[in-house]
């Protein structure tokens, strides 16, 4: 029985180490032991991507958003339990899931129609959605069903294979975390700078206060909507 | 100058330098990946991925969402 070329993830998981992260556990946990099992169980937790999902969930919720933060306690659990059951399983990590979907929407007609049919979707989607108030339930749920949707699109592995890349350059990666992690922190700082954590200050305003005005209208919701929508399109595709 | 505009000027200076990264990356040969080439390494395993469409969805929630 011929087994499909391996995609990206299949790389990964035979190529321990070259994540660093528990993606990677199952090649080291013996999860025959005891304590294997329990080191495997807790391999999730060596995942940086869960510690700052939780990180997220803490802030979030202490800033007046607990659905947002119960959310991603939710798939930060998720995550690690995952990476501690692929670890006790010793089945090659991601391998299974990380098959790219079948090339099903190969063809350049069907994938014009593809392309038209999710740009009119997405632009009833941001028309529509942008029509509620924000933080109305309406809202939530369409954010929620969308989130939930291609998050599990995301776990199932990605829309399609693609080649290896080499390694990054280090500085130049550097300096990406460098200016995004300033970022967050100048953010972090306004945050904390505000009266209260969930009352604006108009002398350290975060990207949230600054952007009120523009989600204030309904066209302004259903741009920003749009953007959104791209920016996770493009993600899906990665 | 007030805390207001320091505040803005700050979110301004790390806008630039995404911009300046990015185009460094994508236009010239100096050994800097482009946001996509680490967005693409961040997503090779499954919780990488899983992290950056949450985040992603997060921001959905954050800016609309209760």
């Amino acid at each position: 029985m011929s087994r499909p070329a391996p995609g990206p993830e299949d790389r990964h998981a035979h190529s321990p180490g070259a994540d660093g992260g528990a993606a990677c556990a199952d090649t080291v946990v013996d999860a025959a032991r005891p304590a294997g099992r329990v080191l495997a169980a807790l391999a999730g937790f060596r995942e940086p991507v869960v510690w700052i999902l939780l990180a997220i969930a803490f802030f979030t919720s202490i800033s007046g958003k607990p659905l947002d933060g119960v959310l991603m306690l939710l798939v930060a659990m998720g995550l690690a339990w995952d990476a501690g059951r692929r670890a006790l399983r010793h089945a090659g990590a991601d391998g299974t899931a990380a098959q790219a979907w079948p090339g099903r929407l190969r063809g350049g007609r069907r994938r014009v129609i593809l392309a038209g049919a999710l740009l009119a979707g997405g632009a009833a989607y941001a028309g529509v959605v942008g029509s509620f108030s924000r933080y109305s339930w309406p809202v939530t749920a369409c954010i929620i069903g969308l989130g939930t949707i291609v998050v599990l699109i995301g776990w199932h592995g990605p829309v399609r294979a693609r080649p290896a890349s080499g390694r990054l350059p280090v500085a130049g990666t550097l300096a990406w975390i460098a200016v995004l992690v300033a970022g967050c922190l100048w953010e972090l700082g306004a945050l904390l700078q505000q009266p209260s954590l969930t009352t604006d200050s108009y002398s350290h305003p975060t990207i949230s206060t600054l952007t009120d005005p523009v989600l204030a209208t309904s066209p302004g919701r259903a741009a920003v909507l749009l953007a959104w929508l791209a920016l996770g399109w493009y993600l899906v595709k990665r | 100058m007030t805390s207001h505009d320091v505040t803005i000027a700050g979110y301004l200076v790390v806008l630039a330098g995404i911009v300046l990264l990015q185009v460094l990356a994508t236009r010239t040969r100096a050994p800097i990946p482009s946001l996509g080439d680490m967005l693409t390494r961040a997503m090779r395993s499954r919780t990488g991925r899983v992290g950056v469409l949450v985040a992603w969805a997060w921001i959905g929630l954050h800016f609309f969402a209760k």
